[in-house]
């Protein structure tokens, strides 16, 4: 088994990294063995050597620097999604798969065209938020975090429900995408770390549903701390 | 008339404040509200020194004010630390006269490094340090490129940037401008070939994003950086760490000045630096500089030092939210040939704002920590798990780390008679739940 790290030297602003390594180690303490490979900018990629999908995100300009470099491996990564394999785009790396980016000055950037969503950018305020989201594929909510300067309009094929936090723009309640297995959200950093029951969910696409989760036992208790903590009023 | 009134209210609420113990941002609030052109309409003296960054700003601006009021100048600074536009407008009407002329020979500004742009419209610093942009409370700040684009908006013509040549990020601010002084450090004793990391924010250009190449690495991504394409590339310095020998705690400047340290770490050295240069700038002799330096250190180092039965310890006090104050401290612990026990605590992620975010712990190298320098491993507080599963992803054996939710509990385990060093490693906002378990200095 193997999962691909794409851009994880320039998408990895927040700890993402965490996110592939908690999974590797589910799946090897489970019964396959599993190698995470990391590929950047200028990187050929074959997306049928994988069986996980991750990019992480970044700074607005590096966002709009690997969109350059992510509509080389566009068809590729096309066909891997409509094999329904998964793949989790974290922060501001799955804006890229939508019709437009439209920058903080007004430059418009052609995204990978996957689905029919703009995103707007501003550089006036930044939007952070904890996060609480719900959603149909998980019997408990995601818990995390959210750092962004955009909008997202257009979004058909929703995720999460927003419980706490933020959603994809001001006059909705629904944020991130999922379309056959590909799951993208703004919640940013080591979310599948910080949700074992999403690593728990992930494990078992990837390698079916003998799982040996003993690894996730810590991050079990973590995460009813924080949600204990999120679901306070504040 | 609008001047004289609005400064003595602000002086009044200023007097007021300070006999109830309330914070300083308030009489500068009001002030604001009263006339919102405040600022431009003072006489400001012939210095006006501004000091931004991630890490160090405090440190920074003390040793500055510390040297130029040892050598006869009249100084105000925000030393309670209110950096947002509403301190700086106390600070500067408190030092006023009531026609709004302010009194002192330098106005020193700590300034939060997203606000600065709307102190510094009104009121220009002649000169403007900018120590280091690092992943610093993402939570609020977004990411570096968007701060250092805050910080843009904050440079008028007319100033003069006093930069950090070792940090790629901060050096792009000097950028076609002619009278930019650089301070930074030679290649040091304790320098890497290698990064030495979780993460590697020098990997790309910040201006062309071509990766770079490091002839050395001070630390993290500081250090002697290239660009591999468009030329760009660290400066000369005019005012430089020549030396450090940690072992001894000494550091020298110019090839001349040595000053002393506190705590054998890496982490002043940059403050110092650029109090020296200001120092400089304003007219200061290094000899004196150096000397004023040293007094300053050893009476203010801010290292806190502790009893826990027959044990000793440091706490070093690290920012929650970011990962090169803690690897800072983690190096420490590290190099402690001696042999020592490491407490860690998060408790309260931040205690100015709300968050449970813990991302950060991914991006602290606590692979340091596997060192046969550091014994047991204990880590303590509400995020005790987030900590515990981080350390499950180093290659610290997991029989050397214990953990506790309960901090007491944590320090009450250390509490046993072992004899070997302490260091505890946490931030401002859990400091003070430890230390009220043990003997203070």
């Amino acid at each position: 088994m193997k999962i691909l790290h794409l851009y994880y030297d320039i998408m990895n602003l927040y700890g993402d990294y965490g996110n592939v390594s908690v999974l590797e180690r589910i799946i090897t303490q489970s019964k396959t063995d599993c190698e995470v490979v990391k590929k950047s900018l200028g990187d050929s990629v074959d997306f049928n050597d994988y069986g996980f999908v991750f990019i992480g995100s970044g700074t607005e300009k590096n966002q709009k620097l690997v969109l350059g470099d992510f509509k080389r491996l566009s068809d590729g990564f096309k066909e891997y999604v409509e094999a329904d394999k998964p793949a989790l785009l974290t922060g501001n790396s799955f804006e890229m798969l939508g019709k437009s980016i439209t920058d903080c000055d007004g430059g418009e950037h052609s995204g990978l065209g996957m689905f029919d969503f703009t995103v707007t950018e501003q550089n006036k305020t930044r939007m952070t938020a904890d996060a609480i989201f719900t959603c149909d594929f998980l019997d408990r909510p995601l818990v995390g975090f959210v750092n962004k300067c955009s909008q997202i309009d257009g979004i058909t094929d929703h995720a999460f429900t927003v419980r706490r936090g933020l959603a994809d723009n001001d006059s909705c309640k629904t944020e991130g995408l999922k379309y056959k297995n590909l799951i993208g959200t703004h919640l940013t950093g080591p979310v599948v770390v910080k949700n074992p029951h999403f690593a728990e969910y992930l494990a078992k696409q990837l390698i079916g549903e003998d799982i040996n989760s003993e690894c996730l036992e810590l991050a079990k208790k973590g995460y009813e701390v924080t949600l204990a903590e999120l679901s306070k009023d504040n | 008339m609008k001047v004289f009134f609005t400064v003595l209210i602000c002086k009044l609420l200023r007097f007021v404040g300070r006999l109830i113990g309330k914070g300083s941002s308030f009489p500068g609030q009001i002030a604001l509200k009263i006339c919102p052109d405040i600022l431009s309409r003072v006489k400001l003296p012939e210095f006006i020194i501004a000091v931004t960054g991630s890490n160090g700003k405090t440190s920074t601006v003390e040793m500055i004010a510390h040297i130029l009021m040892k050598n006869g100048k009249t100084v105000s600074w925000n030393r309670e630390g209110s950096n947002q536009i509403e301190g700086v407008t106390t600070l500067v009407l408190s030092s006023s006269t009531l026609s709004g002329k302010v009194k002192s020979d330098i106005l020193l500004i700590e300034s939060d490094e997203r606000f600065a742009r709307y102190t510094f419209k009104y009121i220009k610093p002649t000169h403007y340090v900018i120590t280091n942009l690092y992943r610093d409370q993402l939570t609020r700040n977004g990411h570096p490129e968007w701060v250092y684009d805050a910080i843009a908006d904050s440079i008028y013509d007319g100033t003069q940037l006093i930069l950090n040549a070792d940090d790629p990020l901060v050096s792009r601010f000097g950028i076609g401008r002619d009278n930019v002084v650089w301070f930074g450090a030679d290649k040091l004793s304790t320098d890497t070939e290698n990064l030495v990391s979780a993460y590697n924010d020098g990997a790309y250009c910040p201006v062309c994003k071509a990766p770079m190449t490091y002839s050395t690495y001070h630390y993290n991504h500081i250090g002697h950086f290239k660009c591999t394409k468009c030329g760009y590339k660290r400066s000369d310095t005019a005012y430089t760490i020549t030396a450090v020998d940690l072992d001894k705690g000494v550091m020298e400047i110019d090839g001349k000045y040595q000053i002393s340290l506190a705590l054998k770490s890496l982490y002043n050295i940059y403050n110092i630096l650029s109090a020296y240069t200001v120092a400089r700038i304003v007219g200061i002799d290094g000899a004196e500089i150096a000397r004023d330096m040293g007094d300053y250190v050893l009476k203010n180092g801010r290292v806190i030092t502790f009893e826990l039965g027959n044990r000793t310890g440091t706490l070093l006090t690290s920012k929650h939210e970011n990962s090169i104050s803690y690897d800072q401290s983690l190096r420490v612990a590290s190099a402690y040939k001696d042999g020592c026990d490491v407490l860690i605590i998060v408790d309260a992620v931040s205690r100015k704002y709300f968050t449970s975010d813990v991302s950060w712990l991914w991006d602290i190298d606590f692979d340091m920590l596997n060192s046969p320098n550091v014994g047991e491993i204990v880590l303590a507080g509400k995020y005790v798990n987030d900590l515990g599963m981080r350390f499950s992803f180093t290659g610290i054996p997991s029989d050397k780390i214990k953990l506790f939710e309960d901090i007491p509990e944590a320090v009450d385990y250390l509490d046993n008679g072992s004899g070997r060093y302490i260091y505890a490693i946490t931030c401002f906002s859990d400091k003070g739940k430890f230390l009220a378990k043990v003997k203070g200095e």
